[in-house]
Parts: structure tokens; C-alpha cells; sequence
């Protein structure tokens, strides 16, 4: 204790070392905050999270039938069989699987088309297995994608986690906005390409129906009207021939619900041989209708048979026509893939529009095109999990802000002094050096990408609490031994980071270990690490750049705590009992 | 220094600690403290991931035979443009497709369900009379995480040596399903991938033509034979009644295949002669359910044994416990063991949110529990063993009166909360440390003979407890802001600016009035005197 008050003695007596801490201080501080810009920390919302289960969503071309879809099916079950970690496979098709997070934002409960197919993937327990749920998909996806994605071109298959925490579309959302659907789908399918080609994204895919071609039958309305026969019948058959219809119900006593009865062409004799406009007319022409008079017309005397291209989907969001392109990250960080891929963006449309960009806001990464020829407008919107990152870091950026005021207001009402305050404010801040060095040695010692993510900046919150506990402690000591014991400032000083060292190593200790357990959680790691590492710059802090501080202000010394805490009636009994 | 005058008290902690020294009722109050606290870790109900409210549905409506462009301008724009007329909306989806047009609203994180889902009706329900021509009725279709989200899924199949018809495999599953239903709790039960009886008509194309025939007339010969009719009341001439009635002339299978559709050539034709009519499973539907596994669950065997299957799902109610709901249904699906067993029925428990949820609370109360003794035995070497069994002491305690409050508020215990306990655990000792570490400082000071035990400890509790409320206050001022976090994350993390700052106020008032108390119990002034 007695070499420690000595050293603190020490470097306070001379001009030169206390010049030297707030140099260093200082230097480490904007080296650590360099950190950022340098790639060297690397920032992302949520960390994956290892979980006992995984979906596959498999999405064949717009208009593809059941079985090509489970013949997609089959090929990516195949390859998971072999794996010795699966446990069971539940295969859904033209549905999604028992709803989850992810499929709640995920459109999967509303999959009722023949060309989708859920898959779900239960592991062994995550205790007891080596790999990682999300390393796993990651090892999978390219061998699963080669094999499989060419049994019906177009197929998009993809791998989708458990979110670590709330569940957004995709880490990825470009929404396409403009009026002119043809030209914004080829705005999308480029986007779609450029984020297909950008690193570290996966899972691509251009959410727009596919144009496919379908055949048309036209009714021949003069026809029709000579053989007796009506549009709506004509209609009605057609469906009932090829779809089938339920006709009639049966209620029963036996039986829960009602038994339908359902009329359909037997599957053997409705098959087209083939799908060209020779093939229908075929069929169609041994399907007969009866006229009024009895009398029987096949159906292709009275329709023209049609090629045309099937119309897609149109997608509205908040009014105004979009086309969402949406992208996957691949065990990296969002922001990066996303500010290469929006380069390129930038670089490829400038050819044929004008380009700007939006101003700061959490859109801030949104284009605007303007078409050089037509003069027409769109708009790619980044949304997705960036959007939502960039609304949290902003709203835990204000809460920050607010808990910095509102500590200062605490500490001003306490100490009757902006330089005090100033001080304790200053030093909590600089916790901040721990916290980013923190999470670069956690990076170095992890083998995967170890992120700034959202907790570590709660757990850096907290920490401003903490380590303005610490120096508080140490004002309010010195401040009391100047006054009671009448002792000179600096040796006061020096006593009280002596004597307050325990205390605080204390604290500290208890901290670091409590959060040692919330360092290896894969969401709250960052918090852990924050809290961890922040803890021991805070100590550091406290204990060297405080003093050199609290010597240069003139409001420590024995006569302010004269007015202040003590012998005042209570003021701070405010704080606790209200 | 300090003469042998009592010691005047200036903080609320030397006021508490006073009160409290010598009170019987402290060892009372802790002990139910703790009590408080154990009934509710026991009760109260736990899930993995604490609850978002999101709220949002979808209105559906169909014009059959609409391209998508005229869906658009038909339905969907002015839908959306009524739609935008409901406060709390954040974002409207628009799909217009061939036949269909579906518009989804989101309404912003935190708006509550019910009133969010009300406004949606009520805005469709009002504009009914705008509702263009040839267009169905609109579905309306709230979400509903709680109800939507399943908290466990069975996997159904039939085994091998299983003799049941499809039909009578899935009435008892609808059987069992009914079971499920009645457990406390369970909200929505489905039967995913399940096929329903039906009977089907499925008519030969050529033999059509041969006879001469429509699938119009088909239609009509069965139809009107499958109309169900009430009673009828006859009067007989002495004034009673006579109840009278058709049968439904279809009442099984054969019914049906001998409804004569036409006659050729003078001799009837019935519908078994041009159609194959059967008592089967609707075939219409393609969404069925497939499961691969292992044989007999066993991780040796290959991955290779695949069954049709029929999951069900069950979910709970919102606010009560996944772990006892889940545990509820197993119990009655070891009672079906046999009858499934008997039936040659297989079942795999693929989605067990109750066990997950479980397994994520114990796995981080043992961290707690760990985390609690590396504290203390590192305090043991920092204070010694006395001080720091009172320091382990208010732990619990803290944790106690936190916990209890959480449930008291009507939160869930959750990966979320239990890391705010986690968090809160390296601050919350701090008060107990500091008030300790001055105690012990006091107790080994040299003038430590002049004073009474009761008036030391008064005194040491009242010297920090000025900073120490201030620095708790701070900490508890850098939390509150956190629970203005709009959004997903915000509601996600909402559980940490709720339960820290209660712990942090906890562990004020526990380190104030129980360690001092503690400290009179277990602490002894120095029996040798220091030297100064």
C-alpha cells in the first residue's frame, strides 16, 4: 500500500510524468478508437449462435411442379443424410415448417405454392457436439448449392439459422422501388447479381415471381353463343376436368368433419403427354361439353389455345411498388459486404442514371437513380438486419448520450462543481480504450470473427456507472481526508488512491469474474468482454489518469466538501429515499 | 479522534443499518426474502427468449380470374391507402397477384396486440360498402407469435407392421389432438401435413366419350343426390304431430358408386362404370410432410429411415410456462404409448421449446451459482472467510427480492432476464464489498477499542453510504435510458433495464441493513491491539 501511495506521490509531484499519463491516456485512446476505420474491430448487430437446429428453405422457379420440387427435395436430404450430427430431418412440402422466429418474418407461414419445401434439421444437443450449428451450415451450403440448385435451373436453396436474437427478413435487404415493374425488374435482377458477386454474401435471391410461359385459352365468344353453351360453363369443366372440385358433402356421425365429395379427371388420363400447344388441343379435344340441346361439342372447337407469359406478382410496400432483393451474410459482418456491394452498385448504375445518395439518417446508405434517358426515378433501400442495426446502435447511442447527461446532472447536484463532474465523466469515458482493445484481443484468441455488437455496447453503458463509482469513491476520500484530517492535497491525494485501491480492485475483481461466464455466450460475449476488459482500463483510469486530474483541478480541496456532502443537511438523501 | 459521543447518523444507510442492528425481525425478513425468491424462480413461468410484441396481420381477398394488374388497382391500392388511415401502422405490404390480392400490415413494436388487431377489423368492417364487384369476401388474419409459434412438434408415422387405413390413422390423431387440447394452457394444436377423408371421383376420360358424357352431368347426378334436408312437420287430422324426413340418399362409399348418370342404349349407367370412386384421402393437396431418421433414435444407426408424417404442433397461451405445457403433454403422450404401440404409430418429439427453455435457465443459473462462488472464495482471500460469507450472503438475497419483483410485474424468467441477473451480479456486490472492505477497515483501525461493536458498524456503513448511493444512482441512471430502445432489440433487451436498476436498489438496501447485522453476528473486534 505505503509503495503504491508512494509511486501515485510520485507521478503527481512531477510535471513531466503527469504530463506523460495524460499523453499516454490520450494516445491509447484514439489508437483504440483507430481500430474501427482500420478493420481491425470489426462491428455487426448479433453474433450467430450455435443452436440444435437449422431450416433449409428450398424455392424452386415460379410455376415448377411438386415433383420437380421434391426431386430438389431428395437431392439436399441426400447429401444431409451422411452427415453424423443430424439427428432427424422433417420435410415439409408446398409449406413451411411448424412456424419459428425466423419463418415469423420469413413469409414461411404463408407458403402454399407447389415450388416451395421446407426442410427442418435437428441436431445432436450443442453441448456435445464440436461444429457449431452455424459452421455447419457454412461447410454445407456450397456442396448443397452445386449439387442441388441444377436439378431445376433457378432453384434457390438456403440455409437458415436460428436468430440469436429478434428474427429481421435477412441480414441483406435491397428494396427496389420504382413505378415501371419491367424496368425495376431488371434493376433488381442486376442488384441481385452485384450481391451475388460481392464476398461474404450468400443465399441470394430476387423475391419476384419468375416469368414463365403458360398457355392462354381464349374464348371463342361467337362460338360459344352458336353451340348453346355458356363462358361460365366452359369454365366450370375446365376446372373440374384438371383441378377437381369438391361437389358435394356428406355429413356423418362416425366422423369429425364432413366427408367431401371430390370430382376430378382420373391422374392417368388428364396427363398431357407434353407441354406444347399440339399436346393441350389433343386432350382437349376428347373433352366433350353438353350444350342445352343435349348435344355434345368438345371444348376445342369453341377455345383458341394461347402461349403467353404468366404475369408476376406485384409488391407494394407502404404504398409504392418494390422489389425486395435479399442476401444472407456468411459468418461476417453485415456493414462491409454491404458497403463493397453498394460501391459497386454505385459504379455499375452510374452508367445509364444519375446517381445520389441519400442523406444521414438511418437510410443513410439508400441510391437514388435517376434514368439518364426517361427521366424516371428509383430507389434501392437498404433494409433488412442493417436497418435494424443501425436503428439500435442509434438508439443505444442516444441512450448513452441521455445516461452521460443525466450522470453529469447527478454528479453536478452532488458536488456543486462542473470540474468535478467534468472529471468523473471524462474518466468513465475512457473505458472505452478496454473495451475496443477488449474485443481485438477476443478476436485474436477466438477462431471465429469475435464482432462489436449490440451488447458490448450495453455492457460499455454500464460500465460508465462503474467506473464513475470508482472515481467518485476516490474524490469523495481524498476530499474527506483534506478536511478531517487536514492533510496537503497531493499527499491526500496519494493516501486515498492507496487506501481506495482495494476497494476498487475489489469491485473489479468481482466484475471481471462475474462476466467471465458471459464472455464465452455467443450473444452476450461482447457485453462480457466490454465489462471484462472495460473494467481493467477503468481501474487503470482510476487509479493513475484520475489523480493526475483531481491534482489539477482547483475545486478538490478540503473547503468545497465543507459545502457539500457533509455538513450539509442531507442532499443526497434525494437520490435514495424520494 | 472520536471520543467515546455516540455517533451522529447522516446517510439513509446509517438510518437503515440502525434500525436494523438490533432487530429481531431482520433475520425474519431475510429468510422470507429468500423465500420470496425461491417460490418464484419455482413458479414463475419460463420461456428461451423473452416476448416481442408484434403485432400485424393480413387481409386477404380474392377475385377469381383478376390479373395482377387489375388486383392492384382493384384491391390492393385502395386497401392500402384505407389502411394507411390506422394509427400505429409501421409498414403495409402489398402483394397483387394472379386471383388474389393480400395486403400485411406491421404495426410498430409494443403496440398492443388486441387493441392493433381490433383496429385492423374495424377499418376493413368499415369500408365494406367500397368493396368492388365480383370480389370475395376479405379474410382477415391477425398474427399472433404466442398462438403461431409452436412450442412443440410430434412427428407421426406409421410404422411398418401398422394395419390402419389412412383414414383411421388420422381420426386418431384427431382423437389425440382433441386430448392435447384440453392440457391448461395449450392454445392452438394443428395436424400439419395431414390428409383428410374424403371420396373421390376420378372420372376416365375415354370412357366419357364412349358413353357420351359430360363431367357436367356427373356433377349434377351426384349433387342431387347429396342434399341434406330438415325434417318435416306433418299434422295428422287429430292434431299431432308427425315428423317426417329424407335420409341423405349418399351414406357410404357404395352410395355413391352406384348414382346411375345417364342411360345408353336403354341400360343404365352408373358412375363405378366410368369412374374409379373411392373412400380415401384427399388428393388434391399436395402439402404433405416427410421425416428421415435414425432407427429406434439411435445415433449409430444411418439416417436413412423415411416415413410419410404428420406433425402436429401445439402452442401455449401467452405468459405461462413452455416448460410445465410441455411437460403436461408428454405425460399424455405416455399414456397413448400402448394404444400407439398397439396401432403400429411412431412418433419423434422434433421442436421442444419447454426443454430448450428449461435447459437455457438452469444452464445460466449454474453460472450464476458458480460466478457467486468464485466471488466469494476470491473474497475470502481479499477480506477473510467471515466477510465473505456476509458478502455471499446478500447475493441471494438481492437476487431474491429482484427476482420476486420481476415476477410480481408479470415477466417471464428468460435467456434475457437471467442475463441481466449475470450482468447485474458483478455490480451488485459492489455495495456489499464497499460497506464490508469499511467495516473491515474500521475494525482494524487503531482506535478501534474506544468504540462499541453496534456504534463501529453504524458508522462505517454511514461513512460510504454517501458515494455509494450517488455511484449506484449513476449506474442505475446508465440503464433507465436503455428501456426507451425502440424497435426488435429494444423489446429484446427490455428485460436488462428493468430487472438491473431493481437489483442495484436491492443490493443498496440489502447491503445497509443486512451487512452490518451480519457483521455484528459473525465479526469480532481484533482480540491484539494495532500498533500505530
Amino acid at each position: 500500500m505505503k509503495k503504491f501511495e508512494n509511486f501515485v506521490y510520485d507521478i503527481i509531484n512531477s510535471q513531466r510524468k503527469k504530463f506523460l499519463v495524460i499523453v499516454l491516456t490520450a494516445v491509447a485512446f484514439f489508437a483504440s478508437l483507430l481500430m474501427f476505420p482500420t478493420k481491425i474491430v470489426l462491428a455487426k448487430m448479433l453474433p450467430g449462435k450455435s443452436a440444435n437446429t437449422y431450416s433449409v428453405y428450398i424455392d424452386t422457379p415460379t410455376g415448377s411442379s411438386i415433383e420437380q420440387t421434391k426431386k430438389v427435395v431428395n437431392c439436399v436430404t441426400g447429401i444431409l443424410q451422411k452427415e453424423d450430427e443430424i439427428k432427424n430431418m422433417v420435410l415439409f412440402n408446398a409449406q413451411g415448417i411448424p412456424l419459428d422466429y425466423a419463418g415469423l418474418v420469413k413469409g414461411s407461414s404463408m407458403k402454399r405454392t407447389e415450388n416451395v419445401a421446407e426442410i427442418s434439421v435437428n441436431l445432436t444437443d450443442k453441448h456435445h457436439r464440436e461444429e457449431p450449428s452455424f459452421l455447419m451450415t457454412q461447410r454445407l451450403r456450397p456442396v448443397v448449392q452445386q449439387e442441388c440448385s441444377n436439378i431445376v435451373p433457378d432453384t434457390i436453396i438456403k440455409f437458415i439459422e436460428q436468430p440469436a436474437g429478434p428474427p429481421t427478413l435477412a441480414s441483406i435487404v435491397v428494396e427496389v422501388h420504382g413505378d415501371n415493374i419491367p424496368k425495376s425488374r431488371e434493376l433488381a435482377i442486376e442488384v441481385g447479381n452485384i450481391l451475388g458477386k460481392t464476398e461474404g454474401l450468400v443465399d441470394v435471391d430476387v423475391m419476384a415471381d419468375d416469368i414463365f410461359e403458360k398457355y392462354e385459352l381464349i374464348p371463342n365468344i361467337d362460338k360459344i353463343a352458336r353451340s348453346g353453351l355458356a363462358i361460365e360453363q366452359v369454365n366450370n369443366i375446365l376446372y373440374l376436368s384438371f383441378e377437381g372440385m369438391v361437389i358435394a358433402t356428406k355429413n356423418s356421425e362416425e366422423h369429425a368433419e364432413q366427408i367431401p365429395i371430390f370430382l376430378v379427371l382420373s391422374d392417368s388420363t388428364k396427363r398431357l403427354s407434353g407441354g406444347s400447344v399440339e399436346h393441350i388441343r389433343s386432350k382437349l379435344s376428347s373433352l366433350n361439353l353438353m350444350n342445352q340441346q343435349g348435344m355434345m361439342v368438345p371444348l376445342t372447337e369453341v377455345v383458341e389455345i394461347e402461349k403467353v407469359e404468366s404475369k408476376p406478382m406485384i409488391m407494394h410496400k407502404d404504398l409504392k411498388r418494390m422489389i425486395n432483393v435479399i442476401a444472407e451474410t456468411d459468418m461476417v459482418s453485415q456493414v462491409y459486404p454491404l458497403l463493397d456491394a453498394r460501391d459497386q452498385m454505385i459504379k455499375h448504375f452510374s452508367r445509364e442514371y444519375n446517381i445520389t445518395k441519400e442523406g444521414f439518417s438511418t437510410y443513410m446508405f439508400d441510391l437514388h437513380l435517376t434514368d439518364k434517358k426517361t427521366g424516371e426515378t428509383f430507389l434501392l433501400r437498404w433494409d433488412g438486419e442493417m436497418k435494424v442495426t443501425l436503428d439500435t446502435f442509434r438508439d443505444l447511442g442516444a441512450a448513452f448520450i441521455a445516461a452521460l447527461v443525466l450522470i453529469f446532472f447527478l454528479l453536478v447536484i452532488y458536488y456543486k462543481s462542473f470540474t468535478i463532474s467534468g472529471i468523473i465523466l471524462l474518466g468513465s469515458f475512457l473505458s472505452l480504450i478496454g473495451v475496443i482493445v477488449g474485443h481485438w484481443v477476443a478476436d485474436l484468441v477466438t477462431k471465429e470473427t469475435f464482432f462489436l455488437t449490440a451488447t458490448s455496447l450495453i455492457g460499455f453503458i454500464a460500465l460508465m456507472g462503474i467506473s464513475s463509482r470508482n472515481s467518485l469513491l476516490l474524490i469523495d476520500f481524498s476530499m474527506a481526508l483534506m478536511k478531517e484530517h487536514g492533510m496537503e492535497k497531493k499527499k491526500a491525494i496519494a493516501v486515498a488512491t492507496a487506501t481506495r485501491a482495494k476497494p476498487i480492485m475489489l469491485t473489479a475483481v468481482a466484475i471481471i469474474l462475474g462476466s467471465a461466464l458471459l464472455a464465452s455466450d455467443p450473444i452476450f460475449g461482447g457485453l462480457g468482454v466490454a465489462l471484462i476488459s472495460g473494467t481493467v482500463a477503468a481501474v487503470f483510469v482510476s487509479l493513475l489518469f484520475i489523480p493526475v486530474l483531481m491534482d489539477n483541478a482547483r475545486e478538490i480541496n478540503g473547503d468545497k466538501l465543507d459545502n457539500t456532502s457533509i455538513d450539509q443537511e442531507h442532499p443526497h438523501d434525494i437520490s435514495i429515499t424520494r | 479522534m472520536a471520543a467515546k459521543h455516540s455517533y451522529e447518523v447522516k446517510d439513509v444507510a446509517g438510518k437503515l443499518a440502525k434500525g436494523f442492528l438490533k432487530n429481531p425481525l431482520t433475520a425474519v425478513l431475510g429468510i422470507v426474502l429468500l423465500a420470496l425468491g425461491w417460490i418464484s424462480l419455482t413458479t414463475m413461468p419460463r420461456e428461451e427468449d423473452p416476448q416481442i410484441a408484434i403485432s400485424g396481420g393480413a387481409v386477404i381477398v380474392a377475385m377469381p380470374g383478376a390479373t395482377p394488374k387489375e388486383v392492384e388497382n382493384i384491391i390492393v391500392k385502395p386497401l392500402e391507402r384505407k389502411l394507411r388511415e390506422v394509427k400505429g401502422i409501421e409498414h403495409i405490404y402489398g402483394m397483387a397477384m394472379e386471383n388474389v390480392g393480400i395486403v400485411n400490415v406491421m404495426y410498430y413494436i409494443g403496440e398492443n396486440r388486441e387493441d392493433s388487431n381490433l383496429k385492423l377489423y374495424d377499418k376493413v368492417m368499415q369500408n365494406m360498402d367500397e368493396m368492388p364487384k365480383g370480389v370475395m369476401q376479405p379474410l382477415i388474419k391477425p398474427f399472433d407469435i404466442d398462438i403461431d409459434v409452436p412450442i412443440l412438434t410430434l412427428a407421426f408415422y406409421q410404422k411398418e407392421n401398422s394395419t390402419l387405413s389412412p383414414q383411421a390413422y388420422i381420426k386418431k390423431l384427431k382423437d389425440f389432438q382433441h386430448k392435447i387440447n384440453a392440457i391448461d394452457n395449450v392454445a392452438k394444436t394443428t395436424l400439419q401435413g395431414a390428409h383428410k377423408e374424403q371420396y373421390n371421383i376420378q372420372v376416365d376420360m375415354g370412357k366419357l366419350s364412349a358413353y357420351h358424357l359430360s363431367m357436367g352431368q356427373i356433377m349434377q347426378a351426384v349433387q342431387s343426390l347429396a342434399a341434406n334436408v330438415p325434417d318435416v312437420k306433418g299434422r295428422t287430422r287429430d292434431e299431432k304431430l308427425t315428423i317426417f324426413g329424407i335420409n341423405n340418399a349418399i351414406q357410404t362409399i357404395e352410395d355413391v358408386k352406384n348414382v346411375m348418370v345417364a342411360n345408353y342404349m336403354g341400360s343404365p349407367v352408373y358412375l363405378k362404370d366410368v369412374a374409379v370412386v373411392e373412400d380415401g384421402i384427399d388428393i388434391q393437396n399436395f402439402q404433405d410432410a416427410d421425416i428421415i431418421f435414425r432407427k429406434d433414435g439411435d445415433m449409430e444407426n444411418n439416417l436413412t429411415e423415411h416415413k410419410a408424417q404428420v406433425t402436429m404442433t401445439v402452442a401455449k397461451l401467452a405468459g405461462t410456462n413452455a416448460v410445465f405445457v410441455a411437460q403436461d403433454v408428454e405425460k399424455i403422450l405416455e399414456q397413448y404409448d400402448s394404444e400407439f404401440e398397439k396401432n403400429g404409430i411412431g412418433y419423434i418429439i422434433t421442436r421442444d421449446y419447454g426443454e430448450r427453455a428449461n435447459e437455457a435457465v438452469n444452464e445460466l443459473m449454474s453460472h450464476l451459482v458458480i460466478t457467486i462462488i468464485i466471488i466469494s472464495v476470491m473474497l475470502v482471500f481479499a477480506l477473510g472467510w467471515r466477510e465473505s460469507l456476509i458478502v455471499t450472503f446478500t447475493v441471494p438475497a438481492i437476487l431474491a427480492i429482484t427476482l420476486f419483483i420481476a415476477h410480481m410485474t408479470g415477466q417471464t424468467m428468460n435467456r434475457i432476464t437471467l442475463f441481466a441477473f449475470l450482468l447485474s451480479l458483478g455490480l451488485l456486490v459492489d455495495a456489499a464489498i464497499i460497506v464490508i472492505e469499511n467495516i473491515h477497515r474500521h475494525l482494524h483501525a487503531h482506535d478501534v477499542h474506544e468504540k462499541e461493536m453496534d456504534e463501529l458498524l453504524i458508522e462505517a456503513t454511514d461513512e460510504v453510504g454517501a458515494p455509494t448511493n450517488i455511484a449506484t444512482l449513476a449506474i442505475i441512471m446508465t440503464m433507465v435510458p436503455m428501456a426507451f430502445v425502440g424497435g426488435m432489440m429494444g423489446s429484446f433487451m427490455k428485460p436488462i433495464p428493468l430487472n438491473v436498476p431493481v437489483a442495484l436498489f436491492a443490493s443498496l438496501i440489502v447491503a445497509y441493513i443486512f451487512t452490518p447485522y451480519l457483521s455484528l453476528k459473525l465479526l469480532k473486534k481484533p482480540s491484539h491491539s494495532h500498533k500505530h
